[in-house]
């Protein structure tokens, strides 16, 4: 099984994004589960979409106290905080115009730097950033493929899918072949 | 008994909205709903579900959750299907007619979603809400899963209709409500062979002539009571018998209590709801170490299901029960009705009851396993304890 979280502050799409990535394994016929706090969730406060995937069905219903990977929407949030859900092994994504050098101060982390925010703007999504963030995060990840996880932001996007996908599309080349 | 060869479609879907899916495929005839968080996804699927024509359904949206109830109480007398959901604060505001809803034996079916009640405000999974529920005459359903709770609210009909009791069925907040996994839902034409229309014995009809709900003198007051002491005493077998017809027809079965991996066990956890499935996982690490560890899984909570609790007990040394809940004063909700199941039980196990996860704090595989370390070799104390 494995553990993925993914934070950001409410309104930025982080719960979306768990729901759509959640989605594709489902696609490919995996077993998910993914559940995200609401209720206290207003704008700007923290947020987190939790996510597993397996090969069998999933009974545990508890959260996830050590991820395997992490998609992190806003920079201020990656902290020890955070980082306490994480170690070593952890694939971190964290949405971010700094580079990937600026967070080593934080340990001895894998951490990628990717700034979903250019990407968004490059293709007139104002700052709707969560389609870039998968394209990103299922780069670092391996899996779902990225045309599942195409499939799944066109089918489900409400407006302007068809800039979605293509942001989805840049950010994975991007993060798999930087410049 | 093999399955019959019905499709089924699987779908990935929140907790809540395979309880919305289970109202669909059993279309009630009325169903008056009030939204509160973390119920409101099931009240927004029911109304999707309709407004597109996919249920013919009355949909009523009163002011409160106790009008909904009264609502469901008249609706249910005139022999209507009913259904309703809640949660936390609109549970507690409906309590007063969930007393009348039993006495006016109304084989209405709730869904609630369990969490924290005020005060402090929060939206966690906890359930003292349903639990502080347990007298006024509902019979009460604890669920695991999105699964298990799209299953459990069409076999809640056959339960309720066989004895004439309102039933409620409960999942937690946020790790049962709010979390999405593959959910097979069942074809419209398996649910109607396992769900026929429902004829009450009795209703309300301007062409009858009956009245419900009358004033009357104290002996008849008591033989109401005693008519649901009665009808509580047939709902264990009705539960059964609704699971395994279930079980025929889709390969999943139910019944009042689940074991899992009870087989020469020396501890056996015993919790209800979603800790159940943490808890399964628990026991199968402790098993593949060699201890002789099981899971006793509370899905019948009232009536309790006392005698197969001690015959499901019975030669085992040592049991934890997990309460989510807290009733102050008292301790662990559960705890206090497995004591008193197994009362002058010879060779009952020692009792542990443990005040875990209260408010939605986590409980881990690992947290269970210590639990479980914790206790084996203690004598239990009479309260319950807080797990840390």
């Amino acid at each position: 099984m494995r553990e993925i979280l993914i934070i950001g502050r409410g309104g930025q799409g982080a719960q979306t994004a768990g729901n759509l990535l959640a989605q594709a394994y489902f696609a490919e016929g995996q077993f998910v589960q993914t559940f995200a706090t609401y209720g206290g969730a207003r704008r700007g406060t923290p947020v987190t979409s939790s996510i597993r995937v397996d090969d069998q069905p999933i009974r545990l219903r508890c959260d996830i106290e050590r991820a395997d990977a992490m998609l992190c929407f806003d920079d201020t949030l990656l902290d020890q905080g955070l980082l306490g859900r994480a170690d070593d092994g952890t694939k971190i994504v964290v949405n971010s115009t700094r580079s990937s050098d600026a967070f080593s101060a934080l340990g001895g982390y894998q951490i990628v730097a990717f700034d979903g925010m250019e990407i968004a703007r490059r293709n007139e999504m104002g700052k709707v950033v969560n389609s870039a963030l998968l394209g990103a995060f299922v780069a670092m990840l391996d899996d779902p493929g990225l045309e599942t996880m195409c499939e799944v932001i066109e089918q489900t996007a409400p407006v302007k899918q068809q800039q979605n996908v293509a942001a989805c599309r840049q950010a994975y080349q991007q993060l798999r072949n930087p410049a | 008994m093999e399955a019959k060869n019905y499709p089924s479609n699987r779908l990935l879907l929140s907790g809540n909205h395979a309880v919305a899916w289970g109202v669909k495929l059993v279309c009630p005839d009325v169903a008056p709903v009030y939204p509160i968080t973390p119920q409101t996804p099931i009240l927004e699927k029911i109304t999707e579900f309709q407004s597109q024509g996919e249920l013919d359904m009355e949909l009523l949206t009163p002011e409160s959750e106790h009008s909904a109830m009264a609502a469901c109480i008249s609706a249910s007398a005139t022999g209507a299907r009913v259904f309703t959901a809640t949660s936390s604060q609109g549970l507690l505001l409906m309590h007063e007619l969930l007393h009348y809803a039993c006495g006016a034996r109304a084989p209405i079916v709730m869904f609630n979603v369990n969490r924290t009640p005020a005060s402090p405000w929060g939206f966690w999974p906890d359930q003292l809400d349903s639990l502080a529920q347990r007298d006024t005459g509902w019979i009460q359903l604890y669920s695991e899963t999105p699964q298990e709770s799209l299953d459990t609210v069409i076999q809640a009909y056959r339960i309720a209709e066989a004895v004439g009791l309102p039933t409620m069925i409960s999942h937690d907040a946020f790790y049962v409500s709010h979390s999405m996994e593959p959910v097979e839902v069942p074809s419209q034409d398996l649910v109607r062979e396992f769900l026929p229309r429902f004829e009450p014995r009795y209703r309300l009809d301007t062409e009858l002539g009956q009245s419900f709900g009358a004033p009357i003198d104290q002996a008849t007051w008591n033989r109401s009571r005693r008519d649901i002491a009665a009808a509580m005493a047939l709902v264990a077998d009705a539960v059964t018998a609704a699971g395994e017809a279930w079980g025929e027809l889709t390969s999943r079965a139910y019944g009042p209590l689940e074991q899992y991996r009870m087989e020469e066990a020396e501890v056996v956890i015993v919790t209800m709801g979603s800790m159940s499935g943490t808890a399964r996982e628990a026991v199968d690490a402790m098993r593949e170490r060699g201890e002789a560890v099981g899971l006793l899984k509370v899905r019948l909570f009232r009536p309790l299901p006392a005698e197969a609790l001690r015959q499901a007990l019975a030669g085992v040394s040592c049991a934890l029960v997990l309460d989510r809940n807290y009733s102050p004063g008292m301790g662990g909700i559960l705890h206090q009705e497995i004591k008193s199941a197994l009362f002058a039980m010879s060779g009952a196990p020692r009792l542990h009851g443990l005040l875990a996860g209260i408010g939605g704090v986590n409980v881990s595989a690992e947290k269970i396993q210590q639990l479980v370390d914790d206790c084996r070799e203690v004598e239990p104390s009479v309260e319950a304890q807080w797990v840390e």
